[in-house]
């Protein structure tokens, strides 16, 4: 995740102060992330120094508002048209269990099993999550959801794969 | 809604007996969601097909709506049946020559009840099933979602009292799963439509209020995202 071109984003459509940007980061970012806001304002101070960015003057209550330039403009859209690697194996529990595997961890079913609980929880806590959002009529979030539960769906039947092949 | 005591079925096979159900008690409310997991020949599709009349139970009471269905002669079973339950399998088991329309319309056909009005609802369903404009093509030319799609209009046109599906989402890959169950999901929500799902795929059940564990012919357990261990007990019975 890249709090930089998450405000790239923020900005392409409309200038905007420091504290909306952070609350629609936060929002953007989906269920559980915050951002801290002092992250905000650092990316803020590096993307004017890259011309990426500009300030805006003062709104109307003080606030310093920020504005896109065209090199972020392009930026932006350059980055959105990368298509992203995909590298499984720094996913924590991938690392996690390649380490247990290593020392040949005398507890790797349990932890197998911990995982497994902990992904059904996730299941049952966003089907439910995909269904308000489904029914409130937000699409990208409903369809990022979904996303997210096809994912634990993978995770889920490797580690049946894995209990299967250690039994 | 569901009102169901010591629930037995026993199948005979020449000399042998199995006993699929062994006293399952269950009760379900109007507008509930149910899901029904298991593994295999733990007696989760007896349970729905005798709660959808299809058979009748060795021993005990299912009550619909207060009406005792196990008590009743076969032709008055299927008449209440006709009337009040909607079913949805894992094959679809639509006429495969018949167009969307037609088999829509089928349980209204065979009740001699296709009035004008009917016809209105027919098209209303089959649009809220995302079938809109494919009313006169033949079934058996659909896509397995599509044909699942209007197995489900298929099993609301008679407006049921409650909705049975056997594993709706067996035959179908995830993407075309989550279209069904949404589906589902949105006449439980919209028309407070009851729903009693049996499914074998934790992803289907998620969309449930409750999911109802069974093993050996017996309720194991009854989860509720209320309970703290909920996620373990799963867990633990899907290893």
């Amino acid at each position: 995740m890249s709090v930089k071109y998450g405000i790239l984003t923020l900005l392409y459509k409309q200038k905007n102060h420091g504290y909306e940007l952070k609350l629609e980061l936060d929002s953007l970012l989906g269920t559980k992330a915050k951002i801290n806001p002092g992250q905000i304002y650092t990316t803020l101070d590096r993307l004017i120094r890259d011309q990426l960015v500009s300030s805006a003057g003062m709104d109307q209550q003080e606030r310093k508002v920020y504005e896109l330039e065209l090199k972020g403009k392009e930026e932006l859209e350059k980055w959105l048209l990368e298509p992203v690697p995909y590298n499984t194996s720094k996913e924590d529990f991938f690392f996690k269990w390649s380490c247990a595997r290593k020392i040949q961890f005398h507890d790797e079913q349990q932890m197998l099993e911990q995982q497994k609980t902990l992904i059904i929880q996730e299941v049952m806590e966003l089907t439910q999550l995909k269904t308000e959002f489904l029914f409130e009529g937000d699409e990208t979030k409903y369809l990022l959801t979904t996303g997210m539960l096809f994912h634990l769906d993978a995770d889920l039947n490797w580690i049946n794969q894995v209990v299967n092949r250690n039994r | 809604m569901i009102e169901v005591s010591n629930l037995q079925k026993e199948f005979l096979n020449g000399q042998e007996s199995t006993q699929v159900l062994k006293g399952v008690n269950l009760n379900i409310e109007e507008g509930e969601f149910i899901a029904i997991m298991g593994p295999s020949g733990s007696g989760k599709s007896t349970l729905l097909q005798l709660l959808g009349g299809l058979d009748v139970p060795t021993k005990g009471e299912i009550e619909i709506d207060h009406t005792p269905i196990h008590a009743m002669k076969e032709k008055e079973r299927t008449v209440f049946r006709r009337k009040n339950m909607g079913f949805v399998f894992q094959n679809y088991q639509l006429l495969p020559n018949l167009t969307v329309e037609e088999n829509i319309a089928f349980p209204l056909h065979a009740d001699g009840k296709l009035t004008k009005e009917n016809i209105e609802w027919i098209h209303e369903l089959t649009r809220s099933v995302g079938l809109e404009g494919l009313n006169d093509k033949r079934v058996n030319l659909l896509s397995g979602g599509q044909q699942q799609r209007v197995a489900i209009a298929r099993a609301l046109a008679n407006h049921p009292t409650v909705l049975l599906a056997d594993e709706p989402t067996g035959n179908l890959d995830r993407a075309r799963a989550e279209e069904i169950l949404v589906l589902l999901s949105t006449f439980h929500r919209k028309n407070k439509q009851t729903i009693v799902m049996v499914t074998h795929d934790i992803f289907a059940a998620g969309f449930a209020d409750r999911i109802i564990l069974f093993k050996d012919g017996i309720i194991d357990q009854v989860i509720s995202r209320e309970d703290s261990d909920y996620a373990k007990y799963l867990a633990n019975f899907m290893a």
